[in-house]
């Protein structure tokens, strides 16, 4: 079988996460690397032995042995990218989260639908080890019905990408961070229906996007749950995920520390590392990949990444307006 | 030096039987007499710590003149009665947490006091233990900068016993562990809550009359964010009775004050991993500055006002989730 061909379109920090992914599927390929600076195109396709790198994404859609787009560029620039790319037939998986606006997921959902393309969002969490872990233990009915659940992601602002600066191209650390435990939280336990978040740009200077959130849910099943996004942290502090979820019948607990299974300490840094058969995603290209070519629906539809940006959305109207938002939105917030 | 001698008024609380052990520890203290309305309970206290002056009625025990001071650990909705008819007797108290159910009754508790002159102290343990001491002196010296946020846990599991009755508890868990993370909130911050929301949720024990979910978000005067999860979502197999967990974000730094970690794990055959606390003894430190304070006539670490701001942010919680919007402080 001929190997699938794909586009990597932004050749910064997910965009090289997703192409030492993709070396390893062997259904797939990537045969192009894009980014608006070209010569970091160039490095990065030289680094994975691919020969064709562009500046323009356009290019590679005119390219019709081009099967897949990977989008790997700021938030901002999804929809246009992504619509596009289904117009020119190719099917697309897009890093979250999805868009920033209801209206702009939901031109990619139709975008997809109309041109009969897959359409997958990378909404890691699902794929992760230790949130499938506790995914399945939930489904298994162990801990009983979901009563109160915990999430908390920390992490110094990512220098590297500085648009998260701003609340129109990066929608700020809930947006872009907490998304993911509110991806997992509404896969795991269920539908979000109130929202209260509190938060601010607490410690950038000179941003409009908001650098530390909290945020309190009600689910429609009577959970409850508390998800808390910083961009806050000293340099020095490394990622922090943790989750915690109580049932009427028992309680899980994980984070990314205690279950690391090396620790690395020298002159120079400190960090520890999970390894794991496969990592979060290798699954997640891995499954998409195998999506398109058994023709089946992707494993994260469109359609569950905008439920998952309404709920982020709500908490920054919630911040807005300082009182509890009731899903679904009326409209768009930002 | 003269020794402060002690009564306790009820061993209805768990914490009388920590706070009866330290008065037994302590050089400069005497426990010698005790109340509880429960003869059943009175005379498991008597013979466990040998105290020979057992009272059915507290207004006995109150009447002696050699008592300095007592520990008030009856129900919450009882603390009024106790800690007024103590201060009447001139009598220097400690009463448990909640300081009362209800903001009338802590007022009065606290006028009370004024009148007769004597220390009221709300057993606010957390300010006494080392690890959170130790971040308030950081932040007293500067080392973290400006709080902008703290986040927080006092998880636990459900206690028992009269804690399920609303009449005696005043609540469930948001009554009982909102005000020991809350009231570290306002000795770290210097500053008084501005607005509280909170939510519950189905009861992870659907048995009980009382919740024992509750997640409450702050926002201080001075604009610091606050979040307490103050659920007793421990089931009753936890290695531990719960926690006190707070993370500070500052701008200058990050701290995390984690205080019951510091354990022994025990497995025994057929039984559930525990964890057996070998850390600092708070109950000991705090009576040990609450006789300091008697002994230099000064105010205690964690006073009676302390006491009513951090239940006013509790009942401020139940205000909330009555409403299901924010509410502003004071309350009316």
């Amino acid at each position: 079988m001929e190997k699938l061909k794909v586009a990597l379109i932004g050749a910064g920090f997910m965009g090289g996460i997703h192409i030492a992914r993709w070396s390893m599927i062997g259904n797939a390929e990537v045969i192009a690397v894009v980014d608006i600076n070209k010569e970091r195109a160039k490095k990065l396709a030289r680094e994975y032995n691919v020969k064709n790198f562009y500046k323009n994404y356009k290019d590679v859609l005119k390219e019709d042995k081009i099967d897949v787009i990977d989008v790997c560029t700021p938030t901002y620039t999804h929809k246009e990218i992504a619509v596009e790319s289904m117009e020119h037939g190719k099917h697309v998986i897009v890093e979250k989260p999805i868009a920033l606006r209801l209206k702009d997921a939901d031109e990619m959902i139709k975008a997809s639908k109309r041109n009969h393309v897959k359409f997958m969002v990378a909404h890691c969490l699902r794929f992760w080890p230790e949130y499938v872990a506790a995914k399945k233990i939930i489904d298994s009915g162990e801990l009983g019905e979901p009563r109160i659940v915990r999430a908390y992601r920390q992490s110094p602002f990512p220098d590297w990408a500085p648009w998260h600066n701003e609340i129109k191209l990066g929608g700020g650390v809930f947006i872009d961070m907490s998304i993911h435990d509110i991806d997992f939280l509404r896969w795991a336990i269920g539908e979000v229906s109130e929202v209260y978040a509190r938060g601010g740009v607490l410690r950038r200077r000179n941003a409009t996007a908001c650098d530390y959130v909290h945020a309190v849910l009600k689910f429609s099943n009577g959970a409850v749950g508390y998800v808390e996004g910083s961009w806050i942290m000293p340099k020095t502090f490394p990622f922090t995920t943790y989750l915690e979820i109580v049932g009427n019948m028992g309680i899980l607990k994980v984070d990314n520390h205690t279950t690391s299974s090396v620790k690395v300490f020298t002159e120079e840094k400190a960090f520890d590392y999970t390894f794991v058969y496969k990592d979060a995603y290798y699954e997640e290209l891995n499954l998409f990949t195998r999506s398109i070519i058994e023709d089946a629906q992707p494993p994260i539809s469109g359609l569950e990444a905008r439920k998952t940006l309404e709920v982020v959305l709500a908490a920054v109207k919630s911040i807005m307006e300082n009182k509890p938002v009731k899903l679904p939105l009326k409209g768009d917030i930002l | 030096m003269r020794k402060i001698k002690f009564g306790i008024l009820s061993f209805a609380h768990i914490h009388a039987w920590n706070y009866a052990q330290v008065l037994k520890k302590l050089e400069s203290a005497e426990l010698v007499a005790i109340f509880d309305d429960d003869k059943e309970r009175l005379a498991r206290a008597s013979s466990a710590y040998n105290v020979k002056d057992t009272y059915l009625n507290y207004h006995d025990l109150l009447k002696r003149d050699d008592i300095d001071a007592v520990i008030v650990t009856s129900e919450n909705a009882r603390h009024k009665e106790h800690v007024i008819a103590a201060a009447e007797r001139n009598k220097h108290v400690i009463v448990e947490k909640p300081i009362a159910t209800n903001l009338r009754d802590a007022d009065e508790m606290i006028s009370a006091a004024k009148k007769y002159g004597i220390k009221l102290q709300v057993a606010f343990v957390m300010r006494y233990h080392d690890a959170s001491l130790h971040i308030k002196e950081l932040i007293d010296k500067g080392d973290l900068g400006k709080i902008l946020s703290i986040m927080s846990t006092n998880h636990g599991k459900y206690p028992g016993g009269w804690f399920g009755d609303p009449d005696l508890a005043g609540g469930g868990a948001i009554m009982d562990h909102t005000v020991h993370v809350a009231d570290l909130m306002r000795w770290y911050t210097g500053d008084e809550v501005e607005e509280v929301y909170a939510v519950t949720g189905l009861n992870i024990r659907n048995y009980l009359k009382v919740e024992d979910v509750g997640l409450i978000s702050l926002k201080f005067k001075r604009g610091i964010i606050g979040s307490i999860d103050c659920s007793w979502s421990r089931p009753d197999t936890w290695p531990i009775w719960g926690d006190v967990y707070m993370a500070v974000y500052g701008s200058e730094g990050y701290v995390i004050v984690d205080a019951f970690v510091s354990n022994v794990t025990l497995v025994k055959e057929g039984k559930p991993l525990e964890w057996r606390y070998f850390g600092p003894d708070a109950d000991l430190n705090m009576i040990e500055d609450f006789i300091k304070a008697i002994k230099e006539d000064r105010e205690p670490r964690a006073t009676g006002y302390d006491g009513r701001q951090a239940l006013e942010i509790a009942l401020a919680a139940y205000d909330s989730i009555r409403k299901g919007e924010i509410v502003k402080l004071p309350l009316s």
